[in-house]
């Protein structure tokens, strides 16, 4: 039996449209008119317990509205939705013990005490014994790395102390499902890698269905071998991550700032053209390719400024589309 | 001169140009000014039942008072508030900086940047009490008396406005109390009563250590032709004193603050 | 029922820990409320006090009564309710097996427990300056006062939740608590003896919750006869419709923040 149960889920906005000015100001107190936003529309997935799924896509894309949805947060206005054997959006106790869910930068421990009193609060709520409690935390603290931290308030936690605090308060009841929101958002990198190893950790130890969102590739590389792709509220992929990457083929974008205008032809042999406006491109180059290929640009062509970094997912979205690899 | 004129224009332009799409506010604030006033005549007539006297005050004397702090309380939502209250949020926030940098008085900047419209109709609430309770009093209405009041209300505005100044401009150390205007509003609602109603202690504490009797009874004398030439000068010379206290205050925290860098 | 205790338990010494924190800022919210006092001041010197008939220990008392009494009756679950939503709290507590409205709750309880020495030396104070005014109120008096304060806390609490549901629905409906003070403010026998009423408003202020959050308690506090059959079946009325009232708003709000998206 599926943990994660989705058909056709949908979510609409109805959205003031307000024209800028005093006229629109006007028209606007007169006769309101509204443009129905689709957030997530038509989703439908199932995933089996003990799975770890990521969800990939851009800014905007609907991956935290669907989260919100699975949570109970949200109420959808189409679909159904049916998560551990429950309907979220009434929020029942027995479905509240079994989830839960963490978004970055968002909190729920006490700002001012430290983290032990708004743990020892969880245990209270969800009906934890405090002897079972304590070992808990220290079976995690141990996992995540954290020691005296626990006993300092939180407003005095580094953003990567408190974030691994947040997960543990997040889990001390053993929640069956996790959805996790941007869980690694902010943190600098030896922070981020230790979030997900704890992850990875957890769901082999504990067997726990884990949803990640995240728009760091990173994030899902290292953690889901499944992958759910969205994009504008719709379900683009669903499947293997591998298979995902393969067709992709790992790249790395390449920004450079020309002396002169060059045409598309000349750029053309060196790698993927993203984007050329006039002396700026952007360029995909394969990683195995890319030291040997930044070489030849930087031999060949009038380079004024290179950066590289890791392609955005919605290019890279952008890019899948354009192959016709999805949608 | 005329640059700071010509930013108070810009400030207050902005201000009621984001305030005036909220017509709904605007019918909330009439019906607050019309409950606060009816429950404020309600408390100060249980004074005068049965031909009783407050303090040797006559009820139309009594509600002169009355309409003067209403007419504070309207400055104070005008301007004062939406200010002063400010100060603290930009010590939290580390904005207090960007305010210092500017090539204007910082005083200034941060007791004039906003204006909030919907003080006005208390204080024409305020003045409509006072025109007419001081109508009823009997109180005369020749252009000596007038300009008299109007001094005299002039130094309860700035007295006003330099309590609020010195209690706001604390919170650059004291971030934790925020609240504590809160507590000055609530104390200042003594000022609804003629100061010779309270006893002989609370009397002087009140025109004292919290010049509360400078604030409304004293002007509202003046209104009513009782003002005294003493009192004229007392009054001058507190609100001097006064705005000179918050310059030298306001200086004083500044300095500290800068010390403090962090 | 066991679970509910140590719940209750818990939250408690969690938030009463979280108001240690803010104990400056608290000490000044007990401050804030010394009005009475101020109209203690009043009413003992006026005509109108003299001819109640309640003697200046019986004034004396039932100010400092409705002093203390108007400490643990305050409500501000509106404003932290607010503040909660808008920076995204208001979700995780959603989806924790607790209803929310005891956390509010149980912070209230714990602000006032932290209010308590504040307001101790505040009534001692007030009792070395007047020794006469000192006195012991008996047990049943204590018992009645507890069981009223509580009751009346418990009727605003419910008046400002539901209120504050409908925020969910329209920003403007925190006007609305906004608009109520001022009912309060004449009715509840903060600043005013009931005995100072006249017997038809006297009998409206019985009719509204407004009584009891201060005059009905403070009388008890202050040992003068209050008829306790009435005012129970009055509490009971305003329980009976706003208890369920609120948990109807509470769920519709909650389904109508799942709907705007949370």
């Amino acid at each position: 039996m599926a943990m994660i149960s989705v058909e056709g889920l949908s979510k609409t906005y109805r959205v003031a449209n307000k024209q800028p000015g005093l006229v629109g100001t006007l028209r606007h107190a007169l006769r309101r008119q509204t443009t129905d936003v689709a957030a997530v529309a038509d989703v439908s997935f199932r995933i089996e317990p003990g799975e770890m799924v990521g969800f990939l896509g851009g800014n905007g894309a609907g991956k935290t509205t669907t989260l919100k949805m699975l949570s109970g947060l949200i109420h959808p206005s189409a679909g159904r939705v049916e998560v551990a054997g429950h309907t979220p959006q009434r929020r029942q106790a027995p479905f509240l013990r079994q989830i839960t869910l963490v978004m970055g930068q968002k909190q729920q421990l006490l700002w001012d005490l430290p983290p032990r009193d708004s743990l020892r609060l969880n245990a209270a709520v969800y009906g934890i014994d405090d002897r079972e409690a304590e070992r808990r935390i220290g079976e995690l603290a141990a996992m995540l790395e954290l020691g005296d931290e626990l006993n300092r308030p939180v407003r005095k936690l580094s953003l990567g102390e408190r974030m691994k605090a947040e997960l543990l308060a997040a889990l001390l009841h053993r929640p069956a499902v996790l959805f996790l929101d941007e869980p690694t958002l902010g943190l600098d990198v030896n922070a981020q890698a230790r979030v997900r190893q704890f992850l990875a950790e957890y769901n082999q130890r504990f067997g726990a269905t884990v949803l990640l969102t995240s728009h760091y590739m990173a994030d899902i590389t290292a953690l889901c071998p499944r992958v759910l792709l969205i994009h504008q509220g719709r379900l683009f992929y669903d499947g293997s991550l591998a298979a995902l990457s393969a067709r992709l083929a790992p790249c790395r974008e390449v920004r450079l700032e020309l002396t002169t205008i060059l045409p598309a032809s000349s750029l053309e042999r060196f790698g993927t053209i993203e984007a050329l406006e006039g002396r700026t491109v952007r360029l995909l180059i394969r990683r195995d390719q890319l030291t040997a290929r930044v070489g030849e640009l930087l031999a060949a062509l009038p380079v004024a400024d290179l950066e590289v970094r890791d392609p955005p997912i919605d290019e890279l979205i952008g890019t899948l589309l354009q192959q016709g690899v999805i949608g | 001169m005329g640059r700071y004129f010509r930013t108070l224009r810009r400030f207050w332009g902005m201000a009621l140009a984001s305030e005036v799409e909220y017509r709904f506010n605007l019918l909330i604030e009439l019906v607050a000014v019309v409950a606060n006033l009816a429950s404020s005549l309600f408390v100060l007539s249980l004074f005068f039942g049965d031909g009783h006297r407050l303090g040797g005050w006559s009820w139309p004397a009594a509600l002169v008072v009355l309409g003067v702090h209403q007419l504070l309380d309207g400055l104070t939502i005008t301007l004062l508030q939406p200010n002063l209250t400010r100060i603290v949020s930009h010590v939290q926030e580390g904005t207090l900086d960007f305010v210092l940098l500017k090539p204007i008085d910082s005083q200034f900047w941060l007791s004039c940047r906003t204006i909030s419209p919907w003080g006005l109709p208390p204080m024409l609430a305020g003045l409509a009490v006072i025109g007419w309770a001081a109508q009823r009093a009997g109180a005369p209405a020749d252009p000596t008396t007038l300009v008299i009041a109007g001094l005299m209300l002039l130094c309860s505005a700035v007295i006003l406005y330099s309590l609020w100044f010195l209690i706001a401009a604390s919170s650059i150390w004291f971030v934790k109390i925020w609240n504590a205007t809160e507590v000055l509003r609530t104390l200042l609602t003594a000022g609804r009563y003629p100061i010779s109603a309270y006893p002989p202690g609370l009397r002087l504490l009140l025109t004292v250590v919290l010049p509360i009797a400078f604030l409304t009874s004293v002007p509202a004398e003046a209104i009513l032709g009782r003002a005294t030439a003493s009192w004229l000068v007392a009054s001058g010379a507190l609100a001097l004193m006064c705005l000179l206290i918050s310059r030298w205050f306001w200086r004083f925290a500044l300095r500290s603050y800068t010390s403090a860098s962090s | 029922m066991r679970r509910g205790l140590r719940i209750a338990r818990v939250l408690l010494s969690t938030q009463y820990a979280l108001m240690l924190e803010y104990r400056a800022e608290i000490a000044l919210w007990s401050l804030s409320g010394v009005v009475p006092l101020l109209m203690l001041g009043l009413w003992s010197q006026s005509e109108a006090g003299q001819a109640l008939g309640l003697g200046a220990t019986g004034l004396s008392r039932y100010f400092l009564a409705a002093f203390v009494v108007r400490q643990f009756t305050v409500v501000w679950v509106i404003h932290a309710f607010e503040e909660d939503a808008l920076q995204g709290r208001l979700s995780p507590l959603l989806l924790q097996p607790l209803q929310p409205l005891w956390r509010y709750v149980a912070a209230h309880l714990a602000e006032q427990l932290t209010r308590l020495p504040f307001l101790a030396a505040i009534v001692a104070v007030v009792m070395l300056v007047h020794p006469q005014a000192a006195w012991w109120p008996s047990p049943g008096a204590l018992l009645l006062t507890a069981l009223f304060t509580w009751l009346g806390f418990a009727v605003n609490f419910l008046l400002q939740t539901s209120i504050t549901m409908l925020c969910f629905w329209s920003e403007r409906a925190s006007a609305l608590d906004r608009l109520l003070f001022f009912p309060y403010l004449a009715l509840s026998g903060l600043l005013a003896p009931l005995e100072a009423f006249p017997p038809g408003v006297r009998s409206l202020a019985l009719a509204t919750p407004f009584a009891y959050q201060v005059a009905i308690p403070a009388r008890l506090l202050a040992g003068e006869p209050v008829a306790i059959g009435p005012a129970l079946a009055v509490l009971g009325a305003w329980l009976a419709l706003l208890l369920p009232l609120c948990l109807i708003l509470w769920r519709a709000g909650v389904r109508r923040y799942g709907a705007m998206g949370a």
